[in-house]
């Protein structure tokens, strides 16, 4: 990154740095393979979700989404195994157009994703490049379909997603891993459950609640047959030797209907089994959303209503201005 | 303008949130010129700071992070470290320099300190643009407010030469003086450590820069740099993974940074002046409405830096008082950074 210098920020030595290389992973191959994280879920079992709503308060809406690391953190090397998935989204809008844009009659949507410089193991610049665009540009499809525009005519809202920690493309010990780009389909899928969580935190209109939900087909490791495939549901890819085909979708489950599908590698004569799969897994994240929104509601009415009780009390003590 | 003695016209009264957008500078008047509860509109003293809030080691792919909070400003930061070679520094530091002090003793020479500086091995960058706040969108290159507070940050950095250079060198000694087979082998540089301080926003409600500073001392401290070593056989930088080789940064002191922000309250005819607050830790809503600012720098009681911008109230005087609050922060600060309550 040495030959990217931008004048507005601090830039690294001109010489450019280097990632350090650990000794052990080099000489010792066996040692190597005993750092392999392993899914110790079944392959219907999803990871742990944390949400939580309305953690920026100048924003309208804004969630943040934590997908912890299955497999402990082990204590006797420096080297992480797997990473966890933190998210956040903040809604900013819906507000008014500036008078230069041209009319639109449904509100608009701009969604930015961009992942922090540390949220992989190698670190990212600050300039947006592609993999982001790209995300930006599914999780929109994601959304766009869900948010009843009408409502707000030539009104514009912001969706800025910013990733804190990413899942992995594969395990950093197998040199094919990265860049083969299954992690994103799990970053995907987090941004979409998360946008979801903050648009409904910002009262924005939805038809429905979108989720995101993967889902994989993998070798069984277990097994000698090179033929012999499962379908596991909340892949992490790092725990899988070799991921065969995955799909990302933004799911709507109480009107059963498909927003957003992102598809990779050979998924074989039938398509729809996988599918099915990352709309169950949808479903399954669904649950903790609904739990967790309606908790905020609640909690948001409770405080109205004792305010509103409050009111008559403060008047007293309100500063009145006068002339 | 609060409670007008003689016979006040009808008041007009508005609920506090509009009564606080409509007219932000009479709004937080009329809240620090009541007379019996003088508190700020945020339901804080004058001279009162937020509690802070400081959670590391949060994130897998840092040797260290924090997580900061400050009332609803909240703020991640990330240190990574990575290895600069020796063959890739630039020619300004000359290589006999850096052996004469490749020594451990040679530390606390003042020659030895400007390599963090020359080589770059700090690098600290805030990102705000992250729907942090509505007034900074994504998309934009960074705001002028971004680059000074970069600029702010980094320049403290060096200033309080918070690194010690020693535990940045990769230094490495033969096991024979290829010159001369007698002679004690020499050591030698090989490389360094550079430190990529990343700060990324979650929530910006006032004060940044505090926060800022807060997140990369606590981040700092919770940093943790593999035991590096040269290799001869690969020729070339090597790491252990044994986390007890792991050695965590010596930082010099810790310099804690308090900000405070003046109120000037406005008069009720010409040349009258309404009365002068000095608020510490201001939030976004009293950043907006105060024009001077003052940064005091303090690390037990020894102040460190001081920066004033945009007026002419605080004095000698008051300069005075605001290095008490700031020392009487620098407690609290040094106790949430350390891990006790």
């Amino acid at each position: 990154m040495a030959t990217n210098t931008d004048r507005r920020r601090n830039n690294p030595p001109s010489g450019g740095t280097h990632a350090p290389v650990f000794a052990r992973t080099l000489r010792e191959p066996e040692y190597l393979q005993t750092l392999r994280p392993t899914r110790t879920r079944g392959p219907n079992e999803l990871r742990r979700i944390f949400l939580q709503t309305s953690i920026i308060p100048s924003a309208s809406g804004s969630a943040y989404l934590e997908i912890p690391s299955s497999s402990a953190n082990s204590s006797s090397t420096l080297i992480p195994p797997t990473s966890s998935l933190k998210i956040t989204a903040s809604i900013q809008g819906p507000k008014p157009l500036p008078r230069s844009a041209p009319f639109s009659p449904s509100l608009l949507l701009t969604t930015t994703v961009k992942f922090a410089p540390f949220a992989t193991r190698h670190r990212r610049g600050y300039i947006r490049d592609n993999t982001e665009r790209d995300l930006g540009v599914h999780l929109e499809t994601a959304l766009r379909a869900v948010i009843i525009g009408e409502r707000w005519p030539k009104s514009g809202v912001e969706v800025v997603v910013t990733i804190l920690e990413g899942d992995e493309d594969g395990w950093w010990g197998d040199a094919h891993a990265s860049g083969s780009g299954w992690g994103l389909l799990n970053v995907l899928a987090g941004c979409i459950t998360v946008a979801s969580a903050a648009i409904t935190d910002a009262g924005i209109d939805c038809v429905d609640m979108v989720c995101g939900g993967v889902a994989a087909i993998i070798r069984n490791p277990d097994s000698r047959d090179e033929e012999d495939l499962v379908r596991v549901l909340d892949p992490c890819p790092a725990e899988h030797k070799q991921v065969v085909a995955a799909c990302a979708v933004g799911y709507l489950a109480s009107r059963d209907e498909v927003t957003e599908i992102w598809m990779k590698g050979d998924v074989g004569p039938d398509p729809d089994a996988l599918i099915e799969g990352a709309t169950h897994a949808s479903v399954g994240s669904l649950a903790v959303v609904k739990e967790v929104l309606l908790e905020a509601l609640q909690a948001k009415f409770q405080g109205q209503i004792e305010s509103s009780q409050g009111a008559q009390k403060r008047k007293a003590q309100d500063v009145e201005m006068t002339g | 303008m609060a409670t007008a003695a003689s016979a006040p016209p009808p008041a007009l009264t508005f609920p506090r949130p509009i009564f606080a957008a409509v007219s932000p500078h009479p709004f937080l008047q009329a809240h620090l010129s009541a007379s019996k509860t003088a508190v700020r509109a945020n339901g804080r003293a004058a001279h009162e700071f937020r509690a802070p809030g400081v959670n590391t080691g949060s994130l897998t792919h840092c040797n260290g992070s924090a997580v900061v909070r400050l009332g609803n400003t909240s703020v991640v930061c990330g240190v990574r470290a990575e290895i600069l070679k020796e063959e890739d520094t630039p020619g300004t530091s000359s290589p006999a320099a850096v052996n004469a002090n490749g020594d451990v003793e040679g530390d606390e020479d003042a020659g030895a300190e400007d390599e963090v500086e020359t080589l770059r091995l700090l690098v600290p960058n805030v990102e705000l643009s992250t729907g942090s706040t509505p007034a900074h969108i994504p998309g934009n290159a960074p705001s002028t407010f971004a680059q000074s507070l970069i600029t702010r940050i980094r320049s403290l950095l060096h200033s309080t030469r918070l690194l010690r250079a020693r535990d940045l060198r990769i230094t490495y000694t033969p096991t024979t003086n290829p010159e001369d087979p007698e002679a004690a082998p020499e050591t030698e540089s090989k490389g360094y450590w550079v430190l990529y301080l990343d700060v990324f926003f979650i929530s910006i409600d006032g004060n940044a820069f505090d926060a800022t500073w807060l997140s990369i001392l606590a981040a700092l401290k919770n940093t943790r740099l593999p035991h590096a070593y040269f290799d001869e056989e690969c020729e070339g930088i090597l790491c252990s993974d044994d986390p007890s080789e792991a050695r965590t940064l010596q930082l010099r002191g810790l310099p804690v940074s308090s900000s405070f922000a003046v109120f000037e309250g406005r008069g009720e005819g010409d040349g009258e002046t309404g009365g002068e607050w000095v608020l510490s830790d201001p939030d976004a809503f009293e950043e907006g409405v105060c024009r001077e600012t003052v940064t005091v720098t303090v690390d037990r009681g020894v102040i460190r830096r001081v920066e004033k911008s945009g007026g002419g109230v605080v004095g000698r005087e008051t300069m005075k008082a605001l290095v008490k609050r700031a020392t009487e922060r620098w407690a609290v600060v040094e106790g949430a950074v350390s891990g006790r309550p």
